[in-house]
């Protein structure tokens, strides 16, 4: 008998949970697109996330670059390649030629790395990752310090190695 | 061995009852944790959607979605769960949460992915990134802590006649 009362009992309290925790959702979701409709920094309920979409300005610039474009740059010597990742990884392996300006300690090693680069040399900024957001900081960064032509190879150092392009390994930020 | 009534009934009189601490510290522990954690998220709410961005488990559909949702049902949550308010359903909701959020880290920690930059990294010092252990360990504590909560709910007497449904 006792056994048929407390199983009728977790019952009752399992149904009440779920009714209470829909509810609790419910209001939550109400509140939560209401308040955004509101605000002036609303974000759109459904974005598109994708790599390109992010790295496009509003004025529809994007800053991306192709690998094909980033390959002819390299090989006509016309650019810098400025590594994101932190100095570990850089050692490992990077491209041919990039310097290391890793995003985490970008004023530390800002003025080593970027003292001999005249600010409209043309400037590809890569790390590792589909979302690896350090080289679109950099990128950002590079903008704000008035640097006019910098691009990101999304994905960079995945991409070069995959297409057999020339790789180092070896040497400390700012070389 | 009978018990006496009026030793109880003196019990009751004598008005605090200790075994009601821990469930009232958790309560207004994980609630406190809830609160705070929603504050920065509702009040930069693109940040936020970089940060689940980061951690590449949801589709991109999905993903300002949750910025806009997620922070408000903390903050329900919180609020709930310190004023005792709907507690099966806070509780359950709460451990929910607390589960989905460790499980993101577990998975990311496990897969070289560090949710603070969004890099994949292949290196095992990346991997075993500090922060992220830390995070998981903290994010472990608040999944025990929600399950004590859980089965107090679950299991402690004269549920019906304390809680309200909605």
């Amino acid at each position: 008998m006792d056994k048929i009362r407390e199983t009728a009992r977790l019952k009752g309290i399992g149904s009440r949970m779920f009714r209470q925790a829909g509810a609790i959702a419910l209001l939550a979701v109400t509140i939560g697109v209401l308040v955004n409709q509101m605000r002036s920094d609303r974000l759109t309920l459904v974005a598109d996330w994708s790599p390109e979409a992010r790295l496009t300005f509003k004025s529809g610039a994007s800053v991306v670059i192709s690998l094909e474009e980033a390959r002819e740059s390299f090989f006509s010597q016309k650019v810098v390649f400025l590594d994101a990742r932190p100095p570990e990884l850089y050692q490992e392996g990077h491209i041919q030629s990039a310097r290391n300006l890793p995003w985490e300690a970008v004023e530390e090693y800002f003025d080593a790395v970027m003292t001999d680069i005249p600010q409209d040399s043309l400037i590809i900024t890569y790390c590792d990752g589909v979302n690896c957001e350090l080289s679109k900081d950099l990128a950002l960064e590079l903008f704000y310090r008035g640097y006019e032509k910098v691009r990101v190879l999304v994905t960079g150092w995945g991409l070069w190695k995959e297409n057999q392009l020339p790789i180092i390994t070896g040497h400390s930020p700012g070389a | 061995m009978l018990e006496n009534p009026t030793t109880k009934a003196n019990e009751k009189r004598k008005g605090w009852n200790w075994a009601k601490f821990p469930p009232l510290a958790v309560r207004l522990i994980l609630g406190s944790v809830f609160i705070y954690a929603s504050a920065d998220k509702i009040i930069h709410p693109g940040a936020f959607a970089e940060a689940v961005n980061n951690y590449h488990i949801l589709p991109e559909t999905l993903i300002n979605l949750t910025a806009v949702i997620l922070p408000w049902l903390e903050l329900i949550l919180g609020i709930f769960l310190v004023l005792g308010l709907w507690l099966p359903g806070a509780v359950l909701l709460s451990n929910f949460l607390i589960a989905t959020f460790f499980g993101s880290l577990v998975f990311n920690l496990a897969r070289g992915l560090d949710s603070h930059c969004g890099c994949f990294n292949t290196s095992q010092e990346a991997t075993l990134n500090l922060c992220m252990c830390l995070y998981v360990i903290r994010d472990g504590i608040f999944l025990l802590l929600g399950l004590y909560l859980f089965f107090y709910v679950l299991f402690r007497k004269n549920n019906c006649l304390k809680f309200r449904t909605p």
